[in-house]
């Protein structure tokens, strides 16, 4: 039955001609056309409106595992529009092809311990954030590398802001900004 | 026949019943579908845009060009290639303000440069992923001599080709560079002397780091 199939299969292509290639090649052109126009769309909508990502990494223990887990990242936010305590993504300073999460814990203005336990800069040090820059630390404070290092960072850099979490399961659901106003005269969270 | 079938033979339908009744909107609607593409060509590999403003006198906007300099950007070699070079004229945005500037790259990650004087200190060593960047006329021009390295993620695009006007069409190389043409009369003439000097001026302050640039995080 398959040296039949294999015959007829044959004698079809010997009786296509050449217009019949010129047709199928402009047809399966205009379909690969197609198939990039599509492949855009979907990035250009990744990189403006938002999409899920995989995260990896020690430095957002606990709020983030390691590896394996799913997270929504919106690309509309305005950088001007995040608070203390948001989840943010941007590019490293340190080497702009990677992208990087953080809690954003200083805006523009603030006054800022560069490290409170003294282990990456003395605990006295201070200093206030320039205009345009905000201020980020890993929530796992042992094993990331952060504004302690790299000092306050631009906002040009900023991507977007972690909405929720898609996966696993059973950790998923929004994320939601661990900061608390302790009502400090004149302050506002 | 299923459902999602039906639902593409209707609409195939009522497209062709549009094609026949609004040939125009029809060929504008067939076109728009090809939006997606044109703008990913545009954001990752090439697009041309106006530049306005005096910090890269002379080499763009001279006082005796009577139009604004259409550019063609190169986003391919920032994005995808990660290619620095010094000397290369890039868009990057503001760090202070997020606006999108144009500047030359002076100096790269290792590298030591004698700042000019806004800046408060005499000598900076360009820190790991940064690049110092200045315009080619200090006096006009907000640069690293006034906020310092900026980190490399915030330059978008490298300025390849100068579009318009005419008379100054053609690759934006640094100046100095062996295939640049060489215009033997005129202000075209001292305007090519002026910008080798200030490149020389430039060069003289920075010391290149011996290592190739690395990147780690």
């Amino acid at each position: 039955m398959s040296t039949s199939r294999l015959a007829a299969l044959a004698q079809s292509l010997a009786s296509l001609r050449r217009a019949d290639f010129e047709r199928l090649g402009k047809k399966w052109g205009l379909r690969g056309l197609a198939v990039v126009n599509v492949v855009c769309a979907v990035h250009l909508f990744a990189e403006h409106v938002g999409f899920i990502h995989v995260v990896s990494g020690p430095s957002m223990l606990p709020t983030m595992s390691a590896a394996g887990e799913v997270v929504f990242e919106n690309r509309m936010v305005s950088p001007k529009s995040l608070k203390r305590g948001d989840l943010v993504t941007y590019i490293s300073p340190l080497d702009p092809t990677r992208v990087v999460c953080k809690r954003l814990i200083g805006l523009p203005g603030d006054i800022i311990c560069v490290d409170p336990t003294g282990r990456l800069a003395p605990s006295t040090e201070h200093v206030v954030i320039p205009k345009g820059h905000v201020w980020f630390i890993g929530d796992n404070a042992e094993m990331s590398r952060d504004s302690r290092q790299y000092g306050p960072v631009s906002m040009g850099l900023i991507r977007g802001k972690l909405m929720a979490k898609v996966w696993p399961p059973t950790a998923a659901g929004f994320f939601r900004n661990n900061f608390v106003d302790i009502g400090v005269e004149g302050s506002e969270v | 026949m299923n459902p999602l079938r039906k639902g593409v033979s209707s609409l195939r339908q009522s497209w062709k019943k549009v094609k026949t009744a609004y040939p125009r909107l029809a060929w504008t609607m067939s076109a728009m579908v090809w939006l997606p593409t044109g703008i990913a060509f545009n954001e990752y590999f090439y697009s041309l845009k106006f530049v306005s403003g005096r910090s890269m006198q002379p080499t763009l906007n001279p006082d005796d060009s009577a139009w604004r300099d259409v550019i063609l950007f190169d986003h391919f070699s920032i994005n995808w290639l990660q290619k620095f070079r010094r000397g290369d004229i890039v868009a990057l945005k503001s760090p202070h303000e997020g606006k999108l500037i144009v500047k030359r790259i002076v100096a790269l990650p290792g590298d030591t440069i004698k700042t000019l004087p806004p800046y408060p200190d005499a000598e900076v060593r360009v820190p790991e992923g940064h690049a110092w960047v200045e315009g080619d006329e200090p006096f006009r021009s907000e640069d690293s001599n006034y906020f310092g390295p900026v980190p490399l993620g915030l330059i978008q695009s490298k300025l390849s080709v100068i579009v318009w006007p005419p008379e100054r069409m053609g690759a934006l190389l640094p100046p100095g560079d062996p295939n640049r043409p060489k215009p033997l009369t005129g202000p075209a003439r001292r305007r090519e002397r002026d910008e080798i000097d200030r490149q020389k001026r430039r060069e003289a302050r920075v010391t290149e780091s011996p290592q190739p640039r690395s990147f780690q995080s």
